[in-house]
């Protein structure tokens, strides 16, 4: 028999990789195309988690739609809470009290702490490192428990109000988070001992996913995966909301724009995050926690409703039909939660109800970046990726 | 590379620095819990199942049938049914919970002027079918019998039922010091 020589073929291959992929930190799905090893093209899919919210929205007082913002990053619900509610006071004009303004940058801080641990844990865990996730669970715990503590839920928190918070903090939640502030730089320590040298963990993330400032600026990165690269942006010091700008911290700054540098930098603000929850604490005004001058935009005490007909009349009409006389107009409010800029962008018709909610969503500008981080990477580095830029699915989707 | 690095490659510092913490928290109490047998108490002001308060002057229940509760709702999961009573007053005819849909977020009790509806510290109620989940009026009495009983006042008062002094600040302020 004749032999017949055929060229050796070639040929890329497709795999899709995910909506349950455990590394794609929730539904997100890829569709990557390879040659052997190397990354091709890569096309992220995302929608699979959508639930219409900002559609939702509009069919709800202002009030009404606060916990649907619980749902969009669940793990920072209090960050995205706050976001929501200082959209909507500016859009009526109204402030919070001071008191309630730091007790709004100590929870949105301790959020901070709490998305970071787990994105600390799942990264590791994705990248092979399995303790951290351990250690770092156990710190979040401690940070639901306090949530718990304050306003009686875990995850979907819908603590802060419009104009104000919800309750009062105790006299014991203050205690034992001042507490936490003084252990936690110890667990900050420990995590770094298990990861910050070892040298697996840095053959993984040195020069992965490099990405120059300019080009990440270009994107329209945020937060610590922009910063990460060197650049100087942080919302609560550029534009100071709450108690920002009566307490000290640093922005740090990466350097190379890898996955080691982004590393860096949220391991940094964890210890920042603990800096400003302790100032907070030492700073904490007394006085009310609502909004005391606007009785048209927050509830009155319960047990005012009952005795005087004002207050009965607006406890109706704020239920039922949402806040009274909300100015027509728009805005636009971003705010810093710990995955980038969070904005709400509200049309007001005049009504009591949204006419139109948007919602920028970091994770959903950081996905888009993916392809650029990926394509001409290997395919183990996709899962560094993924990591790196610390997506959410619900707030992606919406 | 200088020698100490060398050093540190040779001999796998950094990692036998992690084994070693590791290896020490072998020694501590461990942090987790034996969760069906070891259950932690949930906190002051839990959000968990719902019940009406049942009003210690008669028996019944407190609520009056205004329909805040159902209108605040973000899910929609109340709903209530009036009708006029013997002596023209209103009474609550029905009044049900669809607690599968419900988000704990809690506005309910916040919305309810009178203090007659509750979230209980109680969370563990899966079942096999869903009927058993819509809640009646019956069955959240009887939440309040279970769940919170002759304490629940208290414990409504405390945390529940915001007064005009607890918008204001407590007397007491803690004397931090500082760092
Ligand atoms: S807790 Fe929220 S979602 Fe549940 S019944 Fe009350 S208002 Fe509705
Ligand atoms: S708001 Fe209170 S009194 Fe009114 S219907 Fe609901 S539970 Fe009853």
């Amino acid at each position: 028999m004749e032999r017949v020589e055929k060229p050796l073929q070639t040929k890329e291959i497709t795999l899709n990789m995910g909506p349950q992929h455990p590394s794609t930190h929730g539904v997100l799905r890829l569709v990557l195309e390879l040659d052997g090893e190397t990354v091709v093209k890569c096309t992220p899919y995302v929608g699979y988690l959508h639930r219409g919210i900002e559609k939702l929205s509009e069919g709800m007082t202002y009030m009404q739609a606060l916990p649907l913002t619980d749902r969009l990053d669940y793990i920072s619900s209090m960050a995205n809470n706050v976001g929501y509610c200082l959209a909507v006071e500016r859009l009526f004009g109204i402030e919070a009290p001071e008191r309630a303004k730091f007790i709004r940058t100590m929870v949105c801080e301790m959020t901070r702490i709490s998305s970071h641990i787990i994105w600390l844990g799942t990264h590791a865990l994705d990248l092979g490192a399995m303790t951290p996730f351990l250690y770092s669970f156990r710190e979040r715990e401690w940070i639901l428990d306090l949530f718990e503590k304050l306003c009686g839920a875990r995850l979907t928190v819908s603590y802060p109000r419009i104009g104000g918070v919800r309750n009062d903090v105790s006299q014991e939640f203050l205690d034992s988070l001042y507490k936490f502030t003084e252990e936690f730089p110890r667990r900050i320590e420990e995590y770094e001992t298990l990861i910050d040298q070892n040298r697996i963990w840095l053959k993984r993330t040195k020069g992965i996913g490099v990405i120059s400032a300019e080009e990440a600026i270009n994107w329209g990165l945020t937060g610590p995966t922009l910063r990460g690269s060197g650049v100087n942006y942080d919302i609560r010091k550029k534009f100071p909301y709450d108690a920002y700008d009566r307490v000290e911290f640093d922005v740090p700054l990466g350097k190379n724009g890898d996955v080691y540098d982004r590393y860096r930098c949220r391991m940094e603000e964890l210890r920042q995050s603990t800096r400003i929850i302790r100032q907070c604490i030492e700073k904490l005004p007394e006085g009310p926690i609502m909004a005391p001058d606007a009785p048209k935009f927050t509830l009155p005490p319960k047990d005012r409703v009952l005795a005087d007909m004002e207050s009965l009349i607006h406890h109706f009409v704020l239920i039922t039909k949402g806040p009274m006389a909300a100015p027509e107009g728009e805005i636009y409010v971003a705010t810093e939660v710990p995955k980038g800029e969070l904005g709400f962008y509200i049309v007001s018709d005049g009504t009591g109800r949204p006419y139109r909610m948007r919602v920028r969503a970091p994770s959903f500008v950081h996905a888009s970046v993916l392809p650029r981080l990926c394509e001409g990477g290997l395919v183990a580095d996709v899962i560094a990726n993924i990591g790196t830029i610390d997506i959410v699915l619900g707030e992606c989707d919406r | 590379m200088t020698v100490q690095e060398l050093v540190k490659k040779v001999f796998f510092v950094e990692i036998l620095k992690g084994l070693a913490l590791t290896l020490s928290r072998l020694f501590t109490k461990p942090v987790t819990r034996r969760y069906p047998k070891e259950k932690r108490p949930a906190a002051l002001g839990f959000r968990g199942l719902h019940a009406l308060v049942r009003n210690p002057a008669t028996g019944e229940a407190k609520c009056v049938g205004c329909g805040l509760c159902a209108a605040i709702c973000p899910s929609r999961c109340i709903y209530i049914y009036t009708k006029e009573g013997p002596d023209h007053k209103k009474v609550v005819e029905r009044y049900e919970i669809e607690v599968l849909r419900c988000v704990y977020c809690a506005f309910c009790v916040e919305a309810c002027p009178f203090g007659a509806v509750v979230l209980t510290p109680h969370y563990e109620y899966s079942d096999y079918s869903r009927d058993n989940l819509y809640m009646t009026k019956e069955k959240l009495l009887q939440n309040w019998d279970k769940y919170m009983g002759e304490e629940g006042y208290n414990y409504f008062d405390k945390f529940w039922n915001p007064k005009a002094d607890h918008f204001r600040t407590p007397k007491e302020q803690p004397k931090w010091r500082k760092s």
